[in-house]
């Protein structure tokens, strides 16, 4: 680990990553009463962070971050700007490197790989940008075939068919001829979580998928979400500053300020009767 | 004076026809071989023109009167046409009998004589068909005389109706024409138009220069797809991870975008020379314009891809895409559309510059242009080099504002697009701007 340290940084000792099945059973009594989804004895958490520790040059912006997600688990973010949401986001599909700490991706850790294995991880662990980040130069379909030709190696009739399937399940089928710039931005975003989908990753990440977008236009993201998360069975982690999403559809909320998480449970525990002042004063400031 | 004979030619083809005219309004005594027609065959490459200086087939028709017989006949065309070469086909038609006469011709300068090894009888129509013939290069009405041989005594042919042939070049006509212009003239007393802008030298200066002007392009076109490639290598190179490429692509770009072309061509034309490496000069000049411009579309390219705002690389990431993948298809084709105008302001800037090649004898337009100058005394040559110039590089530049537009307006977008994504865009190609601009 110190090796991949910036020199300036400080130097951050962490345990080693504990055993699978010894997490696994320390994950199943700790997260009781934590999350509303159901996960049962001997079960493996899908996402596991241990002692997560992200410093940019001399600040440390993750500090110690600990997190279970089982699979099928929705999992809402909540926290202050600055928290450290997004950059525990993006460690967890190495867009950003860890300076210390384990994060296991079904058991299997994914600090110091290779860029090949990289690659390979990235494929099973969607993201959804705030920006979108559609390629400009693609229609609505081509951003959904891309991957899927490119990195599955899936021929194109299998991609095309796989994209216009997804393009209709967010209510696009009708641009996916569409280049980004003739879709809304809300349209946009759709295609984003289209084109994540189709890679049928294990976990899919979204970094704060609403904000960037006109007040009209969030309600068609987030019932886009809202079935993914209710009708497919996908491990969502979804960083949101949309209060009504996080209550209704999350099964855990997690309040992270300043590089900690200070507070994780169920919604309706954490937005009625939180325990940490912090996040009380937070929400409060939000509602 | 070329255009001078072409005037006395006209005279002199408007005098022959005068004398024409007199003899229908006086007829001779009669003759023993009446000269029906003369025609010559079209030879104007998809036109029914004859054109002068270019082998044509000329066929000349005269009766044999009752009473006489013909033994030889000679066919005389205005100074300048040429019989060289000339086969000749002769037919005798006596009401319905054909006969194919053998003969001898016998070309000599503008005129043919034809011995026939029999004579031909009274009465017969005698058909004379001459190839590989050729009229006068400067056009003009060209009448058919002549004489015959009858009964051991010369006689003088009537003169044929004037055959229409066409200059051999349209240019050299212009010129004939403006000659005779009196505003020409008048344009041409004054000092700067003369000097300038005179409009025969204009009009010969076109097509004298047209070479120098086609191998400019060549070298240019021939250059500019090595110089793209070399272009995106080092622009790469440029943002590789690693430092000793890194440190190459900086020297190879800043060596020959912090030394003048000019230089560079001497360097090249002179320098290999002497290291007994012999290249042909057009070869080298695509070589010396091709690395030139590699420069400077690294420089573009790189900027471009450095344009692309960071998103795109990470959405291509959390697809599980590698790095040459991105490359290829996310960054590059988006970088190529956005350095379109950029790369084209190059293309004209190269276009240009291979006028430094004159410097080293490869015979593009300004070669062409100086040589003219000094053989006239007159820079209209130069201002025809700058026309031929400007024919290629005024539409280049509307090409440029128009997909700049559209760039501009596609960056835009049609639908509602969040703020935060146009300030990225708009710093990214201000961002690009600056790059380009310190090139
Ligand atoms: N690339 C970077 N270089 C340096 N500092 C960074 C970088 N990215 C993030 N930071 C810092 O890390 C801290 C956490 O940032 P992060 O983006 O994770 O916060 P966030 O919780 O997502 O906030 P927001 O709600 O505004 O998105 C901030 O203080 C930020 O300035
Ligand atoms: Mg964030």
């Amino acid at each position: 680990m110190p090796a991949k340290l910036r020199h300036r940084a400080p130097v951050i000792e962490v345990p080693p990553a504990l055993p699978a099945d010894e997490a696994a059973s320390i994950a199943y009594e700790a997260d009781q009463g934590l999350t509303s989804h159901h996960f049962t004895p001997g079960e493996h958490p899908i996402v596991r962070i241990e002692h997560l520790n992200k410093s940019f040059d001399d600040t440390l912006v993750l500090k110690d971050v600990n997190l279970n997600v089982w699979p099928g688990e929705v999992v809402v973010v909540l926290g202050p700007s600055g928290s450290g949401k997004s950059t525990m986001l993006r460690c967890i599909n190495l867009l950003e490197t860890p300076s210390a700490g384990h994060i296991l991706i079904e058991d299997d850790e994914i600090t110091n790989k290779s860029a090949a294995e990289v690659n390979k991880l990235r494929r099973d662990v969607g993201m959804v940008f705030q920006q979108f980040n559609l390629f400009p130069h693609l229609t609505a379909k081509e951003n959904v075939m891309i991957g899927q030709t490119k990195v599955l190696k899936k021929d194109k009739a299998e991609a095309e068919a796989e994209a216009l399937k997804q393009l209709a399940a967010v209510g696009l089928a009708d641009r996916a001829d569409f280049k980004p710039a003739q879709l809304s931005g809300g349209q946009q975003q759709r295609v984003a979580i289209a084109r994540a989908v189709a890679m049928h990753p294990n976990v899919l990440l979204f970094d704060e998928p609403t904000s960037a977008l006109d007040p009209e236009l969030v309600r068609g993201v987030l019932d886009v979400m809202r079935d993914l998360a209710e009708n497919s069975g996908m491990t969502m982690i979804v960083v949101t500053h949309e209060m009504g999403f996080a209550r209704d559809v999350a099964d855990r909320v997690v309040f992270m300020e300043d590089g900690v998480v200070v507070e994780q449970g169920l919604p309706e525990k954490v937005f009625d009767h939180p325990e940490n002042p912090r996040t009380a004063e937070f929400l409060g400031s939000i509602n | 004076m070329q255009h001078r004979r072409g005037a006395l030619l006209v005279a002199l083809a408007l005098a022959l026809t005068g004398v024409f005219a007199t003899t229908l309004a006086a007829p001779r005594p009669a003759q023993a071989l009446t000269t029906e027609k003369a025609t010559a065959r079209p030879n104007e490459d998809g036109g029914d023109g004859v054109i002068g200086g270019m082998d044509t087939r000329l066929t000349w028709e005269g009766t044999v009167e009752p009473g006489e017989e013909v033994t030889s006949v000679t066919l005389t065309l205005p100074e300048g046409s040429t019989f060289d070469g000339s086969t000749t086909r002769i037919t005798a038609l006596e009401g319905l009998k054909r006969m194919d006469v053998t003969g001898e011709a016998v070309p000599a300068g503008s005129s043919i004589t034809v011995n026939f090894d029999q004579a031909i009888p009274e009465g017969s129509l005698l058909r004379l068909e001459i190839t590989n013939m050729q009229f006068p290069s400067e056009g003009g009405e060209c009448v058919v005389s002549g004489s015959y041989v009858s009964a051991g005594a010369e006689h003088e042919l009537a003169d044929s109706k004037p055959i229409e042939t066409i200059a051999n070049t349209p240019l050299q006509s212009i010129v004939n024409w403006l000659d005779d212009q009196p505003w020409v003239e008048a344009w041409n007393s004054n000092q700067f138009l003369g000097m300038f802008l005179k409009p025969q030298l204009l009009v010969t200066s076109f097509s004298s220069l047209a070479p120098g002007w086609i191998l400019c392009l060549g070298i240019v076109v021939a250059a500019y797809p090595f110089a793209i490639a070399l272009g995106l290598l080092f622009a790469m190179l440029k943002i590789s991870k690693w430092r000793i490429l890194r440190a190459i692509a900086v020297v190879y770009i800043n060596v020959l975008r912090g030394t003048p072309l000019f230089l560079q061509i001497y360097i090249m034309f002179f320098g290999l020379p002497m290291l007994n490496i012999n290249i042909d000069n057009n070869l080298l000049g695509i070589i010396v314009m091709a690395i030139n411009s590699s420069a400077y579309l690294a420089e573009i390219f790189r900027a471009g891809i450095q344009s692309i705002p960071q998103g795109q690389y990470e959405a291509a990431s959390s697809l599980g895409m590698n790095y040459v993948q991105t490359m290829f298809t996310i960054i590059l084709p988006q970088t190529v559309r956005r350095v379109i105008p950029t790369v084209t302001s190059d293309f004209i800037t190269a276009f240009k510059d291979t006028s430094l090649l004159s410097s080293v004898g490869v015979m593009e337009l300004m070669m062409f242009s100086k040589n003219l100058t000094t053989v006239t005394g007159n820079i209209t040559p130069y201002v025809a080099a700058g026309i031929f110039y400007l024919i290629v590089t005024l539409p280049l530049i509307k090409v440029v504002g128009i997909v700049e537009e559209n760039i501009a307006r596609s960056e835009r977008g049609s639908g509602p697009r969040p703020k935060r994504r146009a300030d990225v865009a708009d710093s990214a190609a201000a961002q690009m701007k600056e790059a380009t601009d310190a090139c």
